[in-house]
């Protein structure tokens, strides 16, 4: 029986010793060589007095040692912190100083960036993976692989302790620490597993960061079926010709992405002169797929199983819609059901169920849901909706903030987050549902709407990419909504852009948006 | 071509502050020098710059991993 997320790794070695448990690149670990090497950083960090519930901060690009540094931790019997590297030194250190992480595993590449943090931080009383340097304590992770497991004792891990923390980006006011434990990543793992059938002949691409939830798909599914994890680098997530070339050298078999990062490959990656025949998955989440792009797509790759995956990082992941066929319309697709051990209600602003087919706000109770946000017992709570069902017996649902709707066939549809839905001169508008209208318009490829504070009054300005082959001027566009939307939603400007900010995770940046609007 | 290059990357695309200047040989892919926006607006500073044509199936890792790569494969179009 499987408990806890170091037995996938235990495990995978036993059954799969031999076979690749991760690649990047050219470099390879195999689930033997993976559990030794964890083991050893494990054992390191426990002669460091690294003790249940303490948390350790992974400082790393996409690279290979993500992973024995994300089992290493574990082994250890604490949590791990992810910390992106490309993110501002500021984050870096308020991630240190808010969880209050004293060791950090990193890759030599990243000594510059330890070095001004260190001199930071006090508390941070070592560094593992790079060579020793003045002013702290550190290992190299060649002499982290000559440490002898004579004497190794495991730490002894349930399935209720704390695994790893996950930052939200803080695009709405200070990041908070969403604490995922054992049990509830593991529960996603299985099920991902199973809903997928991933078997041990599987090469699944993980594409995600490390601080990114859709990692755990990556580190923790394809391990647990004996499948070989593929991390994509950060410089093919640049150049879609280059990923394409990796996908099919790799032979991948599921694929896991935010819709963009498909998108790009199919408009500028040469997809269609290349084999794709291995892939049996595509998997997406994290924002919704402009449903003509994946038509077009699904008719790229028709023998894929596509997978439209919905589910704040809070729950993991806790809905999915399966497409066997091209959707017929241009309809946004639905976020289906809930999967295994997940029930949901859709409330009122009074938490009141709605009538069937109502719009309301999601919450959902599951086997994957988190166990609050670190040091934050208020927000906690503030985020639950707790039901007593007998006496002195709670069920506790998570307010995903997401407006929902049942369909006829009982199927549910995303139709914004609440704190999207804004008020304009007095007005209710859906920033949604202007996207939406917009990206109807044939040529267009993303859009995306911000209320910018121009002058005196607020304005809805509208920001579009466009395929490079249409000639789309902003005349057309103004004139397309001003046949779709109430006038109240019409956007004051619309911008043809070459590209938009992103966040470190492909979302649009849409707080650096309004700076590049703004004159 | 080499110095205008890094100058370009050094005052008006990079993330942060390079410190000790960026070195011919430095990852800007893997090492978050420059971020997909930034690379993009790198792209179009060559094009214009070295009146040079980047076609979609050149922009390649190999091609503009370093500021080395870069200028090898600028030479190789003018």
């Amino acid at each position: 029986m499987i408990y806890n997320l170091v037995q996938i790794c235990q495990n995978s070695a036993k059954e799969f010793g031999h076979n690749d448990a991760f690649r990047y690149l050219n470099e390879v670990i195999s689930f033997n060589d993976l559990d030794v090497k964890s083991s050893q950083l494990a054992k390191h960090l426990y002669n460091l007095g690294i003790k249940k519930g303490d948390r350790v901060g992974i400082l790393m690009p996409r690279c290979l040692e993500t992973a024995i540094a994300v089992y290493g931790i574990l082994k250890s019997g604490a949590a791990y912190v992810p910390i992106d590297p490309f993110s501002p030194l500021e984050r870096a250190k308020f991630l240190i100083e808010d969880c209050g992480i004293k060791h950090v595993i990193t890759i030599p590449q990243q000594i510059k960036k330890i070095k001004k943090l260190t001199l930071k931080n006090k508390n941070l009383t070592s560094i593992v993976g790079i060579s020793n340097e003045e002013g702290f304590k550190s290992i190299t992770w060649e002499d982290v692989f000559k440490i002898s497991l004579k004497n190794y004792v495991p730490a002894n891990i349930l399935g209720e302790d704390l695994s790893y923390i996950l930052y939200t980006s803080g695009s709405t006011g200070t990041p908070k620490g969403i604490m995922h434990t054992h049990n509830s990543a593991l529960a996603f793992a299985e099920l991902v597993v199973d809903l997928y059938d991933f078997k041990p002949t599987d090469k699944v691409a993980n594409v995600a960061p490390l601080h990114f939830d859709p990692s755990i798909l990556g580190y923790f599914s394809a391990p647990l079926a004996g499948a070989t994890t593929v991390i994509v680098s950060d410089g093919h997530l640049k150049f879609p010709v280059s990923l394409a070339e990796l996908m099919e050298k790799e032979q991948l078999t599921i694929w896991f992405s935010v819709p963009l990062v498909l998108v790009q490959l199919m408009l500028n990656g040469g997809i269609k002169n290349r084999d794709f025949s291995s892939l049996r998955w595509v998997l997406f989440s994290g924002e919704v797929f402009p449903t003509k792009q994946l038509r077009a797509l699904m008719k790229i790759w028709p023998h894929a199983i596509y997978s439209n995956i919905y589910g704040p990082t809070e729950l993991n992941q806790c809905t999915n819609y399966n497409l066997y066929e091209p959707p017929i319309g241009d309809d946004t697709i639905p976020i289906g059901t809930t999967w295994g051990n997940t029930e949901f209600k859709i409330l009122d602003e009074n938490d009141n169920e709605v009538k069937e087919g109502e719009v309301g706000l999601l919450v959902i109770r599951s086997a994957t849901m988190m166990q609050g946000y670190w040091n934050n017992i208020a927000l906690t709570e503030k985020s639950m909706y707790n039901l007593e069902v007998a006496p002195g017996f709670m069920h506790v649902y998570y307010r995903t903030g997401d407006l929902v709707k049942l369909n006829n066939k009982g199927e549910l549809l995303f139709l914004g987050r609440k704190d999207r839905q804004i008020k304009l001169r007095g007005f209710r508008i859906e920033i949604d549902e202007i996207e939406n209208i917009l990206l109807k318009f044939k040529g267009v490829v993303e859009a995306a709407v911000v209320l910018a504070d121009l002058k005196e009054e607020k304005e809805l300005i509208a920001t579009v990419l466009t395929d490079k082959n249409s000639k789309i001027s902003t005349k057309d566009l103004e004139k397309h909504c001003n046949n779709e939307l109430p006038v109240y939603a019409l956007p004051s400007k619309i911008l043809i852009l070459d590209a938009f900010p992103r966040t470190s995770t492909g979302k649009i940046n849409r707080k650096e948006m309004e700076k590049i609007i703004k004159p | 071509m080499e110095e205008s290059i890094i100058k370009h990357i050094e005052q008006e695309l990079a993330n942060e502050e390079i410190e000790d200047g960026l070195e011919l040989t430095d990852d800007l892919l893997g090492s978050g020098i420059l971020d997909s926006l930034g690379m993009m607006k790198l792209i179009s500073f060559i094009e214009e710059a070295y009146s040079i044509q980047v076609a979609p199936e050149e922009m390649v890792i190999e091609n503009f991993m370093t500021v080395e790569s870069i200028c090898k494969y600028i030479n190789s179009k003018v």
